[in-house]
């Protein structure tokens, strides 16, 4: 009597060489089918049919579904983050506009204070200059004027002398006076 | 029948013989015709997709599942003419 | 020659197998393997940690749930037919571990070749779909099936058997031959050319040129296992993707 060991592993044997050993009857078509076969298959199919359904499929989605759902919040923090962040850049440069802005005002004020205080130093000094000149040229016209008044002076002289000579009597002053300032105005 | 007593009476067959030898002669003509209608009507859907594909990339996802199912109803006659093929050959 | 050493062999011999246990044999064997291939995938991948980025076999599972949602259900039902994803979900991944095993070596025998599982599969598609559409239009799934709207009254002697015959009968009765018959003819491609390739190596012959010239099927046999690879993914979608159409077309009526 064969134990279940052999028989098995004669089955096994049998497993990978075609069955043509056994004389096959040509009685159940190729097209005609098995009992055996139809019920360990729809057994086996129904098996895993509803273990997917009820177990297994759900399981697997459940744990797709969580992590899609977390990449899809993590996408929304993300994106809240990133306006967050441009919110704040976009306050940042506002701040720096208006520093700025300050800063140049600041600058202008100074520079038009500068512009005037120079102005005033500027004409200041002109008006100071102005006076010196005027000053000098006083005092130049009064020294020329000494001056003429000097060779008017010794011109009359020397012309009332030179008539004298030439004449023997001597020229009025005031004629000599006229002459010579005719001349020296000529 | 009469054609079996005919090839019986020309090859001196006996008369089972000659119904076997009708009958692989006959299996090959049924596959060879069955298949002459859905080659060309797959050639057709094949090539149509393809075009439609050229046409509209976008809508090649679309167009492929069309196709296979089409193919799939096509392809039917063929092997309905395998499966006389095997009925009355092997 | 050749010829008389080689012929095909009997079709039931390369298809049906001995019983390992009573009453479970090769096919039994298969389809056990894909449901518990599957719910040990999708147990594993339910272990791990969900909320970090999905890798191994999370990853795998994760993919699929996303094809079937993505490539099947919003393609055919809307976001209405999110419900019907786990169904659909195990209806591809059963097919796709069923059609599998036919490349697969020294197992080498696509379960679904044997029309049991297509037909049983194709009846609970059928069963569904027609409870599906009573269940969301009642008695009025009968009339928008067989009496489609927009028809002349006349036309209805005509387009109500039509529409019963194609509804009805044809649906299921092609959706098991559509993955029944692509699944034989790859194995029977399969074995014939395996078979030819055996032949050419140990043919007892003086001509020294025929033994190399086993490279020639030997070649073809290496394309048609990678072509198998395709047409095991693409029954199993067809297939699931036949049926969201379906269990569409059963609830919202004129689609």
């Amino acid at each position: 009597m064969h134990s279940a060991v052999v028989h098995l592993h004669g089955s096994l044997v049998h497993l990978l060489t075609a069955a043509a050993e056994e004389p096959v009857s040509k009685d159940p078509g190729p097209i005609v089918p098995e009992l055996k076969e139809l019920y360990w298959s729809a057994g086996s199919f129904v098996v895993f049919a509803l273990l997917m359904r009820f177990w297994l499929f759900p399981k697997l989605k459940k744990g797709m579904d969580a992590r899609y759902q977390g990449i899809r919040s993590a996408h929304e923090s993300a994106d809240a983050e990133r306006s967050n962040a441009r919110a704040e850049v976009a306050d940042y440069e506002a701040q720096v506009a208006a520093i700025k802005a300050e800063a140049a005002r600041e600058v202008e004020a100074a520079r038009n204070a500068l512009e005037a205080e120079r102005q005033a130093k500027l004409a200041e000094v002109n008006a100071r200059l102005a006076e010196r000149r005027a000053a000098a040229v006083a005092e130049a016209d009064a020294e020329r004027a000494a001056a003429r008044d000097q060779i008017h002076a010794a011109v009359s002289d020397v012309a009332g002398r030179a008539g004298e000579l030439a004449t023997g009597r001597r020229p009025s002053d005031e004629v000599v006076t006229r002459v010579v300032s005719e001349v020296m105005a000529r | 029948m009469e054609a079996f007593s005919h090839i019986a009476a020309a090859t001196g067959l006996t008369g089972d013989e000659a119904k076997a030898a009708a009958a692989a002669s006959s299996a090959g003509f049924a596959y060879g015709l069955a298949a002459i209608g859905p080659g060309i009507g797959i050639g057709y859907l094949v090539g149509k997709s393809v075009e439609a594909m050229a046409r509209q990339p976008e809508a090649a996802g679309m167009v492929r599942t069309t196709m296979f199912l089409g193919i799939a109803f096509t392809e039917a006659l063929a092997l309905i003419g395998f499966v006389v093929f095997i009925l009355i050959g092997l | 020659m050749i010829a008389e050493s080689f012929s095909f062999p009997e079709i039931n011999s390369i298809l049906r197998w001995q019983d390992l246990f009573v009453s479970f044999n090769k096919i039994a064997l298969i389809a056990v393997m894909a449901g518990v291939i599957g719910t040990v995938v999708f147990l594993l991948a339910g272990r791990k940690d969900a909320s970090k980025a999905p890798k191994g076999v999370r990853n795998l599972a994760e993919v699929s749930v996303e094809f079937i949602e993505d490539g099947i259900v919003m393609q055919t039902m809307g976001k209405d037919g999110m419900g019907w994803t786990p169904f659909l979900l195990s209806l591809f991944i059963f097919i796709y571990l069923c059609n599998v095993p036919g490349i697969i070596p020294f197992l080498q025998m696509p379960a679904t070749a044997r029309i049991a599982i297509p037909m049983f599969l194709a009846l609970l598609v059928w069963v569904i779909y027609i409870g599906v559409g009573f269940k969301h239009q009642g008695l009025g799934y009968i009339k928008s099936t067989l009496f489609p709207p927009g028809v002349p009254k006349a036309l209805y002697i005509l387009v109500t058997p039509i529409e019963f015959i194609s509804t009805i009968l044809v649906r299921p009765f092609s959706l098991t031959v559509r993955l029944f018959a692509n699944m034989l003819a790859g194995h029977i491609l399969l074995v014939t050319f395996a078979l030819l390739t055996q032949s050419l190596i140990t043919a007892e012959t003086k001509q020294l040129m025929l033994k190399p010239m086993a490279i020639l099927p030997f070649g073809m046999l290496v394309f048609l296992t990678a072509f198998e690879v395709l047409v095991a993914f693409l029954q199993a979608y067809i297939f699931t993707i036949l049926t969201a159409v379906y269990i569409g077309g059963s609830t919202h009526p004129e689609h």
